[in-house]
């Protein structure tokens, strides 16, 4: 039995811990083993820029994803099953769409020509001009609706999970919806709520598209630092050592995740 | 406390005759911010070739004849097609042999193992990019088709693995005892009784798996040569340094086909369950 | 002398340090239903699990048919098995479920068909082979699981709890239509339930488990009017057990109960000055009238119950002892009036001593 598992154990032995290896090995043997690559991250200004403005990227994003979805998956939950389904369409279909499709979308959408700035010109007049891309509001945007699905799944997720009959009792009770959502529906989805800002941390953290396609010189994050020493500085022990930062963090909060949820990694069989 | 007559409920408060409605608009802003960006590019690639206005000045099927007919554009998609089908075939089959191996033994660090299995799904592709950049590298496999499916194939494989846990917890493990007591081996046993039981899942990871590949950017960023470049590549390059409208029209379809897989994929799971 | 088809030798399994089953030794002869009874955890699953060979024993060796199959994987031992949840191939036909282990032996396909119908009118589903499990109900699946045994003549054939999934009516009309099949065909079954009753009406023996040991095996007769501990009479059937001073000659012994009601004329060897003893609610005769005589029960009814065909009279003896009556239902059952006194006789011979 255990037959099945070993090919993919060395397929994974070649192509997953051997490669990570090396980075680890690049960002510490430079040529000699040195700690300078990491001293170098930690110390230099443009570092702490960068690591600044990812984190304020991913918090950012994190929140404004996290007020757009909860209204979505609010609607989802109180949907007969049904029309749920078909709702749900409208939320799988940006997570299966490419993201350079939505990335391209958004710079015809945001840019000085694109849709919302001519409806700002018809609603305040020819001289309005929105700066909304290659700048950190085109980055949150762009990020947010990539965040979306994966927070609207983790809400959702919980608010299904609640006990119908809390709700009924409350209403037999004489509560009316807005105390009902709020002392009962919104406390027990925070589990969800929680779940979900740290799957989209996790995600933005490492994010390199849609800071590269719709953010500015400011709005750089550690992906695109790592791209920046790979393909132009040529400093390939530093950017390896961004990379381990990253999957330090990314790893740390993903451990973060997996407790929280008591653990399971979905169904073991 | 017995003075006080009974308390009848009092009238609803305005926030509370406002919350439904509220909530609704909303809901309904959200729906519209998600699916907005997917459908502008549809009427947009409809437009004139030379400048992206929305709406459209002038209606043509000039963009999309402007994908069709130039040949780096169609050697891309080809490359991506290719790339796609070898890693949906590679995942599926480590997938799947190890989902089954899992689920049907028991042994110490089992649940270690299945989380290391995972682990692509969490770590950002930026590090395994670079990773797979300094590995093929020493191997001198960069640029070279066999480099992007190794590293499609890694991305895609944990989807593919949960996929088949789903789809073999519903294959009752008796069935198999059963075919077993009464003699057949284990090979035949997957071939008569498992692989039957689990076509619908075989499809959804199928889909998955390739739908994955066929988008993937970053990591075939830093893999890729000019020779053996992808869609998704060419398709950053391009919004990056200027953009073309046919990227109106490949993304009309790239969005065509989302759609698609998302159907086919609730179809399955209704019928599944 | 009968051909022994099973034989579990010293087979033993812990799981770490909980001990699922102490060694034990068990013989089937050929043709034999024998029973593994018990409540769960009891050790009757764990042997059935390693006949089929989907646990590994611990210690001690399994034969099959004359063949050491203690490391043999389940695929090689030539059994046959029924589940309780049915196991039948959702995606194949009622044909190509009974066909599948011939399938494997590379049986030619005519003797496939020509066996197939066989078993099927043993069974009495002719015409139902292009039907899939789930157009048929529980006890039709569970018939087709059975023709899937019998075509292929295993050895051994090996019935988890078969009917547990099934109602009641179901559960009786298989239970027969077990004992037929097996009356005819001479197949050598093992059979696992925890139903005492089910193990009554179909077993050549029972094998009686208790917390992973064998408590007694025997005919169903002689589990039932000579169980030999307190465990063995209160699983079979009802039981009254109770706490006697005995006076003993040697072979014979005048038993005197807590209330003070004396039985006279019980042949057994115990010396003992107290044991206990167990009487079969239905051994109890209620007496026409009120002379004392020995073997002779005087107390008040408690409580009256009709369950069917039987009727449950709740006396108390004294005020340390009640015990329970059993008589077939008559439509003036309801004469045995609460509170009212009433006289029981037993005969000796219906006294079970523990020894």
């Amino acid at each position: 039995m255990i037959a099945f598992i070993v090919p993919l154990a060395v397929f994974f032995a070649a192509f997953f811990v051997l490669p990570l290896a090396l980075v680890v090995l690049a960002s510490l043997f430079d040529p000699v083993l040195t700690g300078s690559n990491y001293q170098e991250v930690f110390t230099s200004a443009l570092y702490l820029r960068v690591l600044r403005s990812t984190l304020e990227i991913s918090g950012l994003s994190t929140i404004v994803t996290l007020l757009i979805a909860y209204p979505v998956a609010y609607h989802l939950y109180k949907q007969p099953p049904r029309q749920r389904t078909l709702l749900m369409t409208l939320v799988l279909l940006p997570f299966w769409t490419s993201i350079l499709v939505k990335s391209f979308a958004f710079t015809v959408l945001l840019g000085q020509d694109g849709i919302i700035n001519n409806i700002a010109r018809a609603l305040f007049g020819p001289d309005t001009a929105l700066k909304l891309l290659f700048n950190r509001p085109g980055v949150i945007v762009g990020m947010a609706h990539y965040l979306l699905p994966f927070m609207i799944f983790a809400i959702l997720t919980s608010l299904l999970a609640q006990n119908r009959d809390l709700r009924r009792a409350a209403e037999v009770m004489g509560a009316g919806r807005l105390k009902i959502f709020r002392s009962i529906t919104l406390p027990l989805s925070m589990p969800g709520i929680i779940a979900g800002c740290l799957i989209c941390l996790v995600l933005s953290l490492g994010m390199f598209v849609t800071p590269a396609l719709l953010g500015g010189p400011k709005d750089m994050m550690l992906a695109n630092l790592v791209e920046m020493h790979v393909r132009q500085t040529l400093d390939w022990g530093l950017a390896a050592a961004l990379a381990v930062l990253l999957v330090i963090m990314t790893g740390a909060l993903s451990a973060i995740i997996s407790h929280v949820r008591g653990g399971g990694l979905g169904s073991h069989g | 406390m017995a003075a006080m007559g009974k308390r009848t409920l009092k009238r609803s408060s305005l926030a509370e005759h406002w919350f439904p409605a509220l909530g609704t608009v909303a809901a309904i802003f959200g729906y519209i911010f998600l699916v907005l960006p997917s459908l502008i590019v549809i009427p947009m690639s409809f437009g004139a070739g030379s400048e992206l206005v929305f709406p459209p000045r002038s209606y043509s099927l000039e963009l999309y004849r402007q994908y069709f007919q130039e040949s780096t554009w169609m050697a891309v998609t080809g490359q991506s097609v290719k790339v796609g089908l070898a890693t949906m075939a590679a995942s599926l089959v480590l997938g799947f042999s190890a989902a089954y191996g899992i689920s049907r033994t028991d042994f110490r660090g089992k649940g270690l193992l299945t989380v290391f299995l995972l682990s692509p799904m969490f770590m950002p592709h930026i590090a395994m990019a670079l990773a797979m950049y300094l590995y093929l590298s020493r191997l001198g496999l960069v640029g070279t088709t066999y480099g992007l499916v190794a590293a499609h194939t890694l991305v895609t494989v944990p989807f593919v693995i949960v996929t088949a846990f789903a789809g073999l917890r519903y294959v009752d493990r008796n069935l198999e005892l059963a075919a077993a007591t009464m003699g057949a081996g284990r090979l035949r046993i997957i071939w008569k009784v498992v692989l039957p039981l689990i076509v619908p899942s075989i499809v959804v990871a199928s889909l998955f798996a390739f739908l994955l590949s066929f988008d993937e950017v970053v990591i075939s960023y830093f893999i890729s040569s000019v020779q053996s470049e992808t869609l998704p590549v060419k398709m950053y390059s391009s919004i990056h340094w200027e953009i073309s409208p046919v990227l109106a029209a490949i993304s009309s379809l790239l969005t065509v086909l989302s759609f698609g897989a998302c159907v086919a994929m609730s179809l399955l799971q209704r019928n599944d369950q | 002398m009968t051909e022994t088809m099973v034989w579990l030798d010293a087979v033993e399994k812990s799981y770490g340090a909980v001990r699922a089953l102490a060694p034990t030794s068990i013989e089937i002869a050929k043709g034999e239903f024998l029973t593994l009874l018990g409540p769960s955890g009891s050790g009757k699953t764990t042997i059935l699990n390693l006949i089929s060979g989907s646990v590994a024993a611990t210690s001690g060796k399994i034969w099959i048919g004359g063949r050491d199959v203690t490391h043999l994987p389940s695929n090689r031992r030539e059994l046959g098995m029924v589940f309780q949840n049915y196991a039948l191939m959702p995606h194949m036909s009622v044909f190509e479920n009974i066909a599948f282990p011939l399938r494997v032996r590379k049986y030619p396909e005519a003797e496939i068909r020509k066996k197939v119908n066989e078993v099927l009118e043993v069974i009495r589903l002719e015409g139902y082979e292009n039907r899939k499990p789930k157009e048929l109900s529980g006890g039709q699946q569970q018939r087709i699981a059975i023709a899937r045994c019998l075509v292929y003549n295993p050895d051994l054939i090996l019935m988890d709890e078969p009917l547990g999934a099934l109602d009641k009516k179901l559960r009786d009309q298989l239970q027969l239509e077990i004992r037929r099949i097996h009356r005819t065909l001479g197949v050598t079954l093992l059979y696992v339930t925890h139903d005492q009753s089910e193990a009554l009406v179909l077993s050549d023996r029972i094998c009686l488990m208790n917390s992973g040991k064998v408590e007694q095996i025997g005919t169903p007769d002689e589990l039932y009017f000579r169980p030999r501990t307190i465990f063995a009479a209160d699983f079979l059937g009802e039981s009254n057990i109770l706490d006697v001073s005995v006076a003993s000659n040697g072979e014979q012994a005048t038993l005197t109960t807590r209330s003070g009601f004396q039985i006279e004329g019980v042949r057994t060897s115990l010396s003992a000055p107290v044991a206990k003893v167990m009487i079969r609610p239905e051994s109890l005769m209620v007496a026409e009238n009120e002379k004392t005589e020995p073997n002779t029960f005087k107390g008040l009814v408690e409580d009256v119950t009709l369950t069917g065909g039987v009727v449950d009279i709740h006396v108390r003896l004294g005020d340390a002892e009640t015990i329970n009556v059993r008589r077939l239902t008559t439509r003036d059952f309801r004469m045995t009036e609460r509170g009212r006194p009433i006289t029981l006789r037993v005969k000796p011979s219906d006294v079970v001593v523990f020894e």
